[in-house]
C-alpha cells in the first residue's frame, strides 16, 4: 500500500506560505528573544525563534478563541489555512481524523494552572483553564473545531514526536482503520520549556544555533507547528488530488543505550532507523538527494548523527534546518519535513547563509544549492532519549 | 491484506487495592475499597479528599536507587507493571532480537509530580530558577515513561506514548495491536500509567466532578469520581510467536476502535456520538457482532453525565441485548486512574476471562432510572466469559472500545 502526502501547511518563525518559507530558507537565521510569560518571567530575554506577531485572530476569527492556549491556536491556525476546505466539505465520515505529535503539549496551560492554584488558592483557578492541561488539548480542540470524529490521537515521544505521528499515521492507515489522516507536529515556546531546558544545560550559552558546529554548545529553541494530509494513494486518486509526495520508506525505532546526554555515541538507533526507511523506499543510499538533518547544536546528538550519515550517505548533502527554525522540540520532525519538501519541489538545498567550522565529515551545505534533482529526501529525527526515526520523501510532483 | 493475530501472555497491575496480579485480583474479586484521604499533598483547602492512591509501592523492589531518583512516579509504576506482566509471560528478553520487541504506552497527565515540584520550587525561591535541581526538569515529558520501560526490557523496536488522557491506555494497546498485526514487533509491551496529580485534583475539584465519600457508579446517588493513579500492562505476541514459545496465552485481542466526540473539552456529548462509533469501529475491526459479547467493562467514572451518557451508548449499540450483558466499573473501587484505567481495566478483563468471573461495581445501592443495565452490584459474579469489551473515554472527547476474547473460543 502507498501512502502519499497530498497537502501540507507550516507555521514557524519561517513563515507561513511557500514564498515566506523559501526566502527565510535562503535568508541568515532571525533569532528573536522572549523573557514575558505572564505568570512567570526571565530576569534576562531568552533567545529563540520565537514566532513574533504571532495572530491567530485573522485566520481562525474571535469566536471560541478566548479559553483556547498558544499552542492549542498554533494547531488550529495551521489546520485552517491548509485544509479548511477538506474539513468543510463532503460527509462527516470522510472528514479526516487527527494524529499529532508533540514533546510538552499545552504546558504552559499546565504550569500555569497549577501556578495559579498556589499563588491564589485552588477555589480561585479558572475551571475552564483545566480543559488545557492534559496533553491531548490541542488535537482534540482540533477535532472540536472541525467535527473530526473519525479519530484524535496525539503522540509524544519527546523530540521526536513530530515524526512519529507519521510513523503512527502509516501503521494506523496500513491497518486499515481510516484512508486519510491529518498528521504533523506541534510546539508551544513556553516558559516551563525553557526554564527547563536551561536548567538541564541543553540551551546555548552563546545565543546560537549551529548544528555540527565545532563551536556549538547546545540549542535554541523554536515554536511551530506543520501539519499535512497523508493517505492511500488509492484514496488520493479517488478524490484527484494532488500528490505532492510519496512516504517511500519510515522506520521508527528506540536507541535503549545512553550516555551521557542521553545520546549513544555508537548510534545504533539512528543507523538502523536510517537503513531501515532506505531500505523499505528500495533504493540506494546514494538515490537519496539530500538529507534533512536532525542536528541541532548539541554537541553529542550531533556527533551521533554525523557518523551515520558519514557512514551510510557519505557523499549525499546534508541541509540543517534547524539552523533556521531553532529546535522546535515535537514540531521539529514535522517542520524538517515541511522544509524538506519545500526544497525539494524548489529543486534546491537551502544552506546556512553563513559560514562556520564543522567536525563532521559530511557535505553539510552552507551555500544554497540551485537545481537539484530532487527525487528522495531523507529526513532524520533522533532524540536524546532514544527515539529515533527516519522518513524517506519521494517527490511526486 | 492477512494480519497476525495478537495474544496477551503476561500482565501486571500497581492499583490502590493492590500492587501485583494476584493481589489486585483478590482484592477486585473481594469488592475492596481502595479509596481512601489522599496523602500525597494537602487536601484541607477542598471540598473533597479521598482519592486512590497506590499504598506501600517501593520503587526499589523494581529498580535501584540511582534508577528510581532519576525517573518520576509515574515511570516507577510503569516499570514495575512491566517487569510483572513480562515474568508471567515467561519471555526471557535478554534472548529476544531487541529489534522485534517495542513499547507502547499512554498516560494522561505523565510525571505530574516532577512539574509540581519543579513549580512550587519556583515559588520557593522567590519566582526563579536558581535553587530548581537540574536533574528534575529533563523528568517532566510524559515520551520519558515509554522510554524508561523500553529502556528497561532493552527494547530497540517501536516504541510510542500516547498521552490520549483517560482512553491512554486503551489507545496503547491499540497500537500495539496494529503494529503486531503488520508484523512490525514479535512482542510489544503495552500499557498505561499515571501518579496522583495535585494538577488534576484542583482541577476536577473545581468542576466539582469529584466524589465526597465513595465512587458509586451508575447508582442514582453517584456524586462524583475519585482520582486516582496506578498502572497497568499487557505483554502482547503475534500468535506465531507465542506459540512458537510454547507461552501461556491468557487471552486474545480481538479489535479496537478509537474516535472522538468532537463537541466539547470537557463534558461528553449527549447523543454519545464518539463512544458509539469508537464501539461500532471496534466490532468492524474485530470482524464480530455485538451479540457474541458476555461483559463489558464500562468507564463508569461516577459522574451523573458519563454514566448516563455510556448507558445510552450501550443500549445504542447493543439494542436488546444490551439488558442482558453485565456492565460494571472497578473505577469504583480504585478511583479514576488517568491514564492507567483503561490499561488496568484490560488486564481486569484478562483475568475475568481467565477465571471466569466478573467483578463487581461497588457502592451500589439505588437503581437510577437513566441507568438501567445490570452493573455487577457490590458483588463479583461468576459467568462464563469468553469475549468483553472494554471501553474507556477522555478529555477531549476521545473515546475508544477494546474487544479481548478468550483465546480459541468460538461464539
Amino acid at each position: 500500500m502507498k501512502i502519499v502526502i497530498t497537502g501540507s501547511c507550516s507555521i514557524s518563525c519561517l513563515g507561513t506560505t511557500t514564498e515566506q518559507i523559501i526566502e527565510s530558507l535562503g535568508a541568515a537565521p532571525k533569532i528573536g528573544t522572549v523573557s514575558d510569560f505572564g505568570f512567570h518571567s526571565f530576569s534576562q530575554p531568552q533567545p529563540c525563534f520565537n514566532i513574533p506577531n504571532f495572530d491567530p485572530e485573522p485566520i481562525l476569527g474571535k469566536k471560541g478563541l478566548r479559553t483556547k492556549d498558544r499552542a492549542t491556536k498554533l494547531l488550529l491556525a495551521a489546520c485552517e489555512l491548509g485544509f479548511k476546505e477538506m474539513f468543510a466539505t463532503g460527509p462527516e465520515e470522510l472528514r479526516p481524523g487527527l494524529c499529532i505529535g508533540t514533546a510538552f503539549g499545552s504546558v504552559q496551560s499546565i504550569g500555569d494552572f497549577l501556578s495559579d492554584a498556589i499563588a491564589n488558592g485552588p477555589h480561585n483557578v479558572n475551571p475552564m483553564a483545566f480543559a488545557n492541561t492534559v496533553i491531548n488539548a490541542p488535537t482534540s480542540n482540533a477535532n472540536i473545531r472541525y467535527l473530526s470524529r473519525m479519530s484524535s490521537t496525539t503522540v509524544s515521544t519527546t523530540f521526536n514526536a513530530g515524526m512519529d505521528a507519521f510513523a503512527y499515521a502509516c501503521t494506523y492507515i496500513r491497518s486499515g482503520h481510516a484512508k486519510r489522516l491529518i498528521v504533523g507536529g506541534l510546539e508551544e515556546l513556553s516558559y516551563y520549556a525553557l526554564a527547563g531546558l536551561a536548567k538541564s544545560n541543553a540551551l546555548s550559552t552563546k545565543g546560537t544555533c549551529m548544528p555540527f558546529g565545532s563551536e556549538a554548545d547546545g540549542f535554541l529553541m523554536g515554536e511551530g507547528c506543520a501539519v499535512f494530509c497523508v493517505e492511500t494513494e488509492e484514496s488520493a486518486k479517488e478524490r484527484n488530488a494532488t500528490i505532492i509526495a510519496e512516504i517511500a520508506g519510515i522506520h521508527s525505532c528506540f536507541d535503549p543505550k545512553q550516555e551521557k546526554y542521553g545520546y549513544n555515541p555508537d548510534a545504533s538507533g539512528a543507523e538502523h532507523a536510517a537503513s531501515k526507511a532506505v531500505l523499505q523506499a528500495e533504493i540506494l543510499p546514494n538515490d537519496i538527494s539530500f538529507i534533512a538533518a536532525s542536528a541541532n547544536g548539541n554537541p553529542h546528538g550531533d556527533a551521533m548523527e554525523a557518523s551515520v550519515i558519514s557512514k551510510l550517505f557519505p557523499k549525499v548533502p546534508v541541509a540543517a534546518y534547524k539552523l533556521k527554525t531553532g529546535e522546535c522540540l515535537g514540531a521539529s520532525g514535522s517542520l524538517n519535513v515541511a522544509c524538506a519538501l519545500t526544497d525539494m519541489h524548489a529543486k534546491r538545498i537551502s544552506g546556512a547563509a553563513g559560514r562556520y567550522g564543522i567536525n563532521a565529515p559530511i557535505d553539510l551545505v552552507f551555500d544554497t544549492r540551485e537545481q537539484v534533482a530532487s527525487n528522495y529526501v531523507l529526513v532524520n529525527s533522533f532524540s536524546c532519549d532514544g527515539y529515533c526515526a527516519s522518513i524517506v520523501l519521494k517527490n511526486r510532483l | 491484506m492477512k494480519k497476525e493475530r495478537v495474544v496477551i501472555t503476561g500482565l501486571g497491575a500497581v492499583t490502590p487495592i493492590g500492587i501485583g496480579i494476584e493481589a489486585f485480583w483478590n482484592a477486585a474479586k473481594d469488592g475492596s475499597n481502595g479509596l481512601r484521604p489522599i496523602t500525597a499533598f494537602d487536601t484541607t483547602v477542598f471540598r473533597t479528599n479521598i482519592g486512590g492512591e497506590v499504598q506501600n509501592f517501593k520503587p526499589q523492589e523494581f529498580l535501584t536507587a540511582t534508577e528510581a531518583e532519576s525517573m518520576g512516579r509515574s515511570s516507577h509504576f510503569a516499570i514495575a507493571a512491566t517487569q510483572m506482566a513480562l515474568k508471567q509471560s515467561g519471555i526471557a528478553i535478554s534472548k529476544e532480537n531487541p529489534f522485534r520487541v517495542g513499547v507502547s504506552f499512554g498516560t494522561t497527565m505523565g510525571e505530574p509530580q516532577i512539574l509540581e515540584q519543579c513549580i512550587e520550587n519556583i515559588f520557593t525561591a522567590n519566582k526563579t530558577l536558581d535553587t530548581l535541581d537540574p536533574k528534575l526538569p529533563g523528568q517532566y515529558p510524559c515520551g520519558k515513561i515509554a522510554a524508561h520501560v523500553a529502556r528497561h526490557c532493552n527494547a530497540c523496536g517501536p516504541v510510542i506514548m500516547i498521552p490520549t488522557a483517560c482512553a491512554a491506555g486503551n489507545y496503547a494497546i491499540g497500537y500495539a495491536f496494529d503494529m503486531l498485526g503488520l508484523d512490525m514487533a514479535d512482542i510489544v509491551i503495552a500499557g498505561g500509567s499515571d501518579p496522583i496529580s495535585k494538577i488534576a485534583f484542583t482541577g476536577f475539584n473545581r468542576l466539582l466532578a469529584t466524589a465526597k465519600e465513595s465512587c458509586k457508579p451508575f447508582d442514582k446517588n453517584r456524586d462524583g469520581m475519585a482520582v486516582g493513579e496506578g498502572a497497568g500492562a499487557v505483554v502482547m505476541e503475534t500468535l506465531t510467536h507465542a506459540q512458537k514459545r510454547g507461552a501461556t496465552i491468557i487471552a486474545e485481542v480481538l479489535g479496537y476502535g478509537i474516535a472522538c466526540d468532537a463537541h466539547n473539552m470537557t463534558i461528553p456529548d449527549p447523543s454519545g456520538s464518539g463512544g458509539i462509533l469508537a464501539l461500532n469501529k471496534a466490532f468492524s475491526n474485530a470482524n464480530i457482532t455485538p451479540d457474541t459479547v458476555d461483559y463489558i467493562s464500562a468507564h463508569g467514572t461516577g459522574t451523573k453525565e458519563n454514566d448516563k451518557i455510556e448507558t445510552f451508548i450501550i443500549k445504542s449499540v447493543f439494542g436488546e441485548k444490551a439488558k442482558s450483558i453485565p456492565v460494571s466499573s472497578i473505577k469504583s473501587m480504585i478511583g479514576h486512574t488517568m491514564g492507567a484505567a483503561s490499561a488496568i481495566e484490560a488486564v481486569a478483563c484478562c483475568l475475568m476471562i481467565q477465571h471466569n468471573t466478573l467483578l463487581p461495581t461497588i457502592n451500589y445501592s439505588e437503581p437510577d432510572p437513566d441507568c438501567d443495565l445490570d452493573y455487577v452490584p457490590n458483588a463479583s459474579r461468576c459467568a462464563s466469559v469468553n469475549r468483553v469489551v472494554s471501553n474507556a473515554y477522555a478529555f477531549g472527547g476521545n473515546t475508544s472500545a477494546l474487544i479481548l476474547g478468550r483465546f480459541g473460543a468460538t461464539s
